[in-house]
């Protein structure tokens, strides 16, 4: 092509030395001053305006609120393996519950920001539960205590821990020199170096004895284990291999078990690609856990049936060919000949057809079927359980539990510590980061008993009722700043490492009973000591190639180290037990059942507010728990929800409001433990109700089950805060609207297996506008609601990566909660025995965003990449996108959160710290949403960019979908076609929700297959 | 009395045919007398609510928008409810200064300027609504098209926009109309006055006018022009403040009948509230022979029929919530007449459509308290009308997961009152200040003057 040359003038035409400064300069002669500003005499017009600019700059920011926040300090010398910027992972052990999952820490800068499953822990595989998940805010939480404290009087003294030190020791030998005994009172202990600890401890001082227990421990499980299996240890479902699952009152996918391990079990048989491979899943509960939401078929039965319903269950059983020694099914058939299904069905008020189906289910699938009663039911249900399991052959999908390395307390044990407790006889309790006085029921009388201790030493993070009652309290550090390991008894291992140094500069329990042995307090000696004992124990007993620390450091690398060793467990049973066997029958009185909380622990949590704020699975109700009964007694007794009543049992009263539960049996109350502590800091104050009060020691012994319960109506009531609305299922105007609008579309797998299953999609509607195409990356997600079993994993996960702030209850009762992603609980047929479907719900990302054309300033927009955006910075807080958006995931800061909440808690010192650099902290006013964790969508595309490869979806996960246990979500670009992505966005069951609207979501749901026969119940 | 009887001549608009003096001296007298204590004591009043709600308004500017009721799913409640509440009162000043003059209709003089004057007052309360309810009104601003070095611009197919230019040019022109008005009224005042002091402001206020016949002829194009102008306005604010609700998705929001329903319902409230200030002024200041019981009559006969108008329009939703065979709309409207906001819509219906019926008969529509009473009907009713559309829809939209409900603050209420308190400070303050009756044009239509031609 010609290069043609474009002139503007004659003289450029001519190429003269005068147009080449012409173009130089941007102003022609005569336009300009011909001096420079500094030339120029007095004030000319260009210095006066040049003066002002300047001198208003500088009032300007001299008024400004732009005070110094703090100095920023580089680091002078780079540490090795930090770089500025982009986070480190360290593989660990979460010891939030007894189930230690691994973990993996995030850290940027040296600082713990997120927690995640351990991917190559074997047992939960790369998932964590809410709980794990917000332990990070207990490490930073400021009420965490600093300094030693010392009794005197009513009040706390601080000392330095030396003196605390001597002072310790001094009424440690005291108390061994006059025989007098040192109890240490702890968690069930799963260190076998800190066992070793132990044993050294006892050594030194011989009159040490260990107790150990967890919170609404009942032993009957173990006991029943025991008694009917004497050889074997103590195991556990795989339900990845079970067919037919039977759970009673268990709820084996929320806080029963490794229940992170049990809901990737669970799901694996809940698998689209697979529909022959469907387990079917029977639940019979008083409570409508959220197991029993996921189950095909729920039997509502109160507790005290149980017993008789397994009873019939097995007559029915031993009726049929199982294949089992005649001899003795006819001896056990003589036992239960009693129990009639006829009978029991007319009296229990159960559906016959029911459980004559599962009875036919459980003998079609033997061997391959899963009887499991909740740990905190009674005795004779667990024997039952075991027994029914044992004629159906299930003994092949067992495994065995993980093993505490000292063997945990029974109950009576407990009882002897107290009584010798009261005859003064203990010189010196340890109480090892637990909380007796407010986790046994009042009358075992434990506050009293320390009182009669000498010296009562806690080793605790927070204040607690124990601690307040102790004459030392030992400030330790938190499991994020602890060396320690873990072994389940039977061949894995698992490490314990800092991630940051000590904040408050406390010392690891282990370090301070250590020096205690050494008689010299000493920093990080329990970490030489782990060492050295790893390398006695565990790396010379088999021929390593590599030097020991090499392999310690490749140990703590992986997080986990398995010792190859064949298991068998003799599954030999003990049917004598069932010669004495005392038979239970269902009353018509009232019965309490005592459940373990979804989210606080055994109370520790209390004290963490997004644990606190992390909505009921089933009712949504938040910092409270309540007395769940069933909307038939409600409407008996005249109550709704949030009146009081006073609950008797024998002498012990207790006042607690009641909520109305879908599901729950008339007669029944539900409570949830662990609330209602009265010293643990701001964040627990009043929230909840304490049970310990109505319980009695003697009968937790056989189980949380309680009898002969009397409840009154008393003419008061409490607010509690739920972040839904509550509409009675008897409504029609209100009941299944979630079906009647296609929000939750489901059906039959039988019917999807023929083909005859049919989701429904509106007529193919046209828009308007023209469609924008996205040719490159389109991020889009999608929720397999058959996976999901709405544990809520994925909204703490949210919570942690998006620095979602704490509301509060009184926010939550004006319904203004922020969490990003919600799950949804949806309830269809009767108020009695309830179908429950749970839906996640997030930002959308609609293709055309109703939040979008509606904002006048532009600050919510659409990204090339399909999503939809907040700047933050733009937004002036109209509200408008809020209103307009059809799912109502938008999140407005009615106020500064972080400062509203408890007076600023969140803003005081180190709660800052937990916040995650690459996500803006929201001001006031702001309107926000999920974002589909676009700094993981950047920090990809950075990569790619600096690898010089197209960005792939595949490799970006957002963080709720890295929580998700169940793997129910799955996110990538949705034009990639060889990504699972598309392949289940495409698949035959993926709808979208109010597809009708037209604004193209790009969240697609799969709908839920049930698996029932459609003759029964469905 | 013949006019009685006799429909073929117009009844006189003003009664007892005054003198130029006379209506001079009338209407001048509240700006030429000192107060007595009522009229502090009213002032007083207003100012106290107008205080309060500025104490509220400052705890919402301190603390957030959560010092209010709004919540999740509900963003926007009384500060909204408020907003198109004040928008709507003031539709009836211009409606009758610019239509009805248009329309020749006469009458309007009586009533004009103080309508106009309601106008403006009510476009400045209710505009200061969309400012204080965003969540960071210090950055307000960038609702409006301000250029900026980050070439951030406004977002036009947003309605909050359109409302942006709907509510200021309004107000702009209004303003700018009612001035027009004033001018050879100032003069008059200018002419008047001994005080050297008022001289001087009425003589800068009155830009020099003359009463010269060119003055008078340049004056009156003038103001057909403005009126002419104005017309289109009347009808177009409404309808945009409705497009905020119509242009969106939400079932009981998304109506085209949205536009019409809320002109008439603004001008219904309008007409509510002028009729009700102007009973009480006519009777404190003694100028029921100017602002006769004919003209109120001729108000209240448009309160009828714009009740009406609205009447159908609820009407109408019904039927094409049921119609149309759309369940989330039909949900909506069950759920607005029976759910938990019934009581809402139904001061809602019996204040706008039951109560109004009332002016079929000649006997309340002459007699000064019944009207009063169903004209402050009228303006509960209407108020609740915006609550209804709302909050309503707001509570309970597509997924019922999202449902939640609204109860008002003291926050809340404190604005509202606040709203009122500096409504009627700006009301109180301008009939001491300025005529409340437009002299000039009066004198055009006394019957003696008009005989003489």
């Amino acid at each position: 092509m010609e290069d043609k040359r474009y002139w503007k003038f004659f003289d450029e035409l001519q190429d003269t030395a005068k147009s080449e400064k012409l173009k130089q300069e941007e102003f022609p002669e005569g336009l300009k001053s011909d001096k420079g500003f500094e030339q120029t005499q007095g004030i000319n017009r260009r210095k006066f305006l040049a003066l002002t600019a300047s001198t208003a700059a500088i009032f300007a920011t001299a008024c400004s609120d732009y005070r110094d926040k703090g100095s920023i300090v580089p680091y002078n010398q780079q540490p090795e393996n930090i770089q500025i910027g982009k986070p480190n992972f360290y593989a660990s052990t979460c010891t939030s519950c007894l189930n230690h999952c691994g973990i993996l820490i995030k850290t940027r800068e040296g600082r713990p920001l997120k927690i995640d499953g351990n991917p190559d822990h074997p047992i939960n595989k790369g998932k964590i539960c809410p709980i794990g998940q917000a332990s990070i805010l207990n490490l930073y939480h400021p009420e965490r205590l600093r300094k030693p404290l010392k009794k005197n009087g009513k009040s706390f003294n601080e000392l330095n821990w030396n003196t605390l030190f001597t002072e310790i020791l001094a009424s440690l030998e005291k108390a061994s020199n006059n025989g007098k005994i040192v109890a240490i009172l702890s968690q069930p202990i799963f260190s076998p170096t800190f066992v070793k600890l132990i044993y050294m401890f006892q050594a030194k001082y011989p009159t040490t004895k260990v107790y150990t227990y967890s919170y609404l421990e009942s032993y009957s499980k173990e006991q029943a284990w025991e008694e009917f299996y004497p050889k074997a240890k103590l195991s556990e479902f795989d339900f990845s291999r079970a067919n037919v699952i039977l759970a009673i009152e268990s709820n084996f996918l929320a806080n029963e078990g490794n229940f992170v391990r049990n809901i990737q079990d669970f799901v694996s048989k809940r698998d689209i690609n697979r529909p022959n491979e469907f387990s079917r899943f029977y639940s019979v509960e008083t409570d409508l856990s959220l197991t029993g939401a996921n189950a095909d078929y729920r039997i509502p039965l109160k507790a005290d049936f149980h017993y008789e319903f397994l009873a019939t269950l097995l007559n029915e059983l031993l009726k049929r060919d199982l294949n089992y020694n005649r001899a003795i099914v006819e001896k056990i058939q003589g036992k239960f000949s009693r129990f009639n299904l006829e009978d029991f069905a007319s009296k229990a008020g159960v559906d016959i057809k029911l459980v004559r189906n599962l009875i036919d289910d459980l003998i079609q699938n033997k061997g391959k079927t899963a009887v499991i009663a909740g740990d905190s039911h009674f005795y004779e249900v667990h024997l039952l359980c075991l027994l029914i399991n044992e004629v159906l052959g299930n003994s092949s999908i067992y495994r065995i539990c993980p093993q505490p390395s000292l063997p945990k307390s029974k109950l009576f044990e407990i009882e002897e510590l107290v009584t010798l407790m009261n005859q003064g006889k203990v010189g010196v309790l340890f109480n090892l980061d637990t909380n007796p006085v407010f986790h046994f029921p009042s009358d075992l009388g434990f506050e009293n008993a320390l009182s009669k201790v000498e010296s009562v030493v806690s080793f605790v993070e927070f204040e607690s009722e124990t601690a307040n009652r102790s004459h030392y309290i030992v400030p330790i550090s938190h499991n994020f700043e602890s060396w320690g390991d873990y072994y389940d008894g039977i061949g894995l291992f698992s490490t314990i490492q800092p991630v940051i140094e000590p904040l408050f500069g406390t010392y690891q329990k282990e370090d301070f009973l250590l020096s205690l042995v050494q008689n010299k307090l000493e920093r990080g000696i329990y970490h030489k000591y782990l060492k050295s004992n790893w390398q006695e124990s565990y790396f010379s007993q088999e021929k390593y190639a590599v030097d020991f620390e090499k392999f310690w450091h490749s140990v703590l690398h992986d997080g986990t180290f398995e010792l190859k060793q064949t298991l068998i467990n003799d599954y030999t049973p003990n049917f004598e037990l069932f010669d004495k066997i005392e038979h239970r029958f269902g009353t018509k009185d009232w019965v309490l059942v005592i459940k373990k909380p979804y989210f606080i622990g055994d109370g520790k949590f209390l004290n963490n507010g997004w644990l606190n704020e992390l909505p009921h699975p089933i009712t949504k109700v938040t910092w409270d728990n309540y007395a769940g009964i069933s909307q038939s007694d409600a409407n008996r007794l005249g109550l709704k929800n949030g009146d009081i009543v006073e609950l008797g049992y024998g002498k012990s009263k207790l006042e607690i409001p009641i909520f109305v539960v879908p599901g729950i049996p008339s007669s029944s109350v539900v409570i949830e433990a662990g609330f209602g502590r009265k010293e643990s800091g701001i964040v627990a104050e009043n929230v909840g109700f304490y049970v310990g009060k109505i319980l009695q020691f003697e009968t937790t012994k056989k189980g949380y089950i309680f009898e002969k319960i009397s409840l009154n109506k008393i003419n008061k009531s409490y607010q509690i805060a739920t972040t839904v609305e509550h509409h009675s299922l008897n409504d029609t105007f209100y009941s299944e609207l979630h079906k009647k609008r296609h929000i939750i579309q489901e059906g039959l797998l039988e019917d999807y297996k023929n083909g005859k299953y049919h989701i429904h999609r509106p007529h193919e509607l046209k828009s308007i506008v023209p469609e924008i195409k996205y040719t490159d990356v389109k991020w889009a997600m999608v929720i397999d609601m058959n996976k999901c079993v709405g544990c809520g994993a994925c909204i703490m996960a949210c919570n942690v990566e998006n620095n979602i702030p704490v509301v509060g209850k009184d926010q939550v009762l004006r319904s203004r909660e922020m969490q990003w992603i919600r799950v949804d609980t949806y309830f269809s047929g009767t108020a009695e025995n309830p179908e429950v479907s749970f839906q996640t719900m997030l930002c959308q990302h609609c293709d055309d965003a109703p939040c979008e054309n509606v904002c006048p300033v532009v600050a919510t927009v659409h990204s090339s990449d399909g999503l939809n955006l907040m700047v933050y910075n733009r937004c002036v807080g109209t509200r408008y996108c809020s209103n307009n958006c059809p799912y109502k995931v938008r999140r407005f800061n009615f106020f500064d959160f972080r400062s509203h909440f408890k007076n600023g808690l969140l803003y005081k010192d180190t709660y800052k710290l937990a916040n995650n650099p690459e996500v803006t902290v929201r001001s006031r006013g702001v309107m926000e949403k999920c974002t589909f964790c676009i700094q993981r969508i950047t920090e990809a595309r950075h990569q790619a960019i600096a690898e010089n490869k197209p960005l792939r979806g595949n490799g970006v996960r957002t963080a709720c979908q890295e929580a998700c246990p169940a793997n129910a979500i799955t996110f990538g670009d949705m034009n990639d076609k060889e990504s699972e992505l598309y392949q289940l966005r495409n698949h035959k069951l993926g709808y979208y929700v109010l597809e009708e609207l037209n604004v193209k979501p790009n969240v697609t749901y799969i709908a839920k297959l049930r698996n029932k026969k459609s003759e029964v119940g469905a | 009395m013949s006019r009685d009887y006799d429909y073929t001549i117009e009844a006189p608009i003003i009664e007892q045919n005054p003198s130029h003096s006379h209506i001079n001296d009338a209407i001048a007298r509240p700006l030429e007398t000192k107060p007595t204590w009522k009229y502090y004591l009213a002032l007083g009043i207003s100012t106290s609510m107008l205080l309060f709600g500025v104490v509220c308004w400052g705890y919402t500017f301190y603390y957030g928008i959560g010092m209010w009721g709004n919540n999740q799913p509900i963003g926007w409640a009384f500060d909204i409810v408020n907003f198109v509440f004040w928008i709507g009162i003031g539709h009836a000043g211009t409606l009758i200064s610019a239509i009805l003059f248009l329309l020749r209709q006469r009458w309007r003089t009586g009533i004009a300027r103080f309508a106009e004057a309601m106008t403006i007052f009510a476009v400045i309360t209710a505009g200061l609504f969309p400012l204080f309810h965003v969540g960071r009104p210090w950055l307000a601003g960038y609702l409006f098209p301000l250029p900026n070095q980050h070439h951030l611009w406004i977002n036009f197919t947003s309605p909050l926009i359109w409302d942006v230019f709907a509510v200021s040019t309004y107000l702009t022109v209004s303003f700018v109309f009612w001035y027009i008005g004033l001018i050879p009224d100032f003069a008059m005042l200018r002419d008047r006055t001994t005080n050297k002091f008022k001289k001087t402001i009425y003589s800068i206020l009155s830009f020099g006018w003359r009463h010269s016949n060119r003055h008078w002829h340049h004056y009156e194009m003038l103001y057909l022009v403005l009126a002419g102008f104005a017309t289109p306005l009347v009808l177009s604010v409404h309808t945009i403040v409705s497009f905020d609700f119509a242009v969106s998705i939400l079932p009981g929001w998304h109506t085209t009948i949205f536009p019409p329903y809320f002109v008439a319902g603004a001008v219904f409230s309008g007409f509510g509230m002028v009729q009700n200030v102007l009973i009480i002024i006519r009777k404190v200041f003694d100028l029921e022979h100017i602002i006769t019981i004919d003209t109120l009559e001729k108000m209240n006969k448009v309160i009828l029929a714009t009740g009406m108008m609205v009447g159908y329009a609820y009407a109408i939703e019904f039927f094409i919530a049921w119609y149309s065979g759309n369940q989330f709309e039909s949900f909506v409207f069950i759920n607005r007449a029976l759910g938990n906001y019934a009581w809402a819509y139904w001061v809602m219906v019996s204040c706008n459509v039951v109560f109004t019926q009332l002016f079929w008969f000649k006997k309340i529509r002459r007699s000064i308290i019944p009207m009063f009473i169903i004209g402050v009907l009228v303006n509960v009713g209407m108020w609740f009308e915006r609550f209804v559309i709302v909050v309503t829809t707001l509570s309970k939209d597509f997924l019922p997961t999202n449902w939640a409900s609204y109860i008002p603050t003291l926050y809340d209420t404190g604005i509202l009152i606040g709203s009122f308190g500096l409504f009627f400070t700006l009301v109180i303050l301008f009939i001491r200040t300025m005529p409340v009756v437009s002299i000039s044009e009066v004198k055009g239509v006394v019957e003696i003057f008009k005989k003489q031609h």
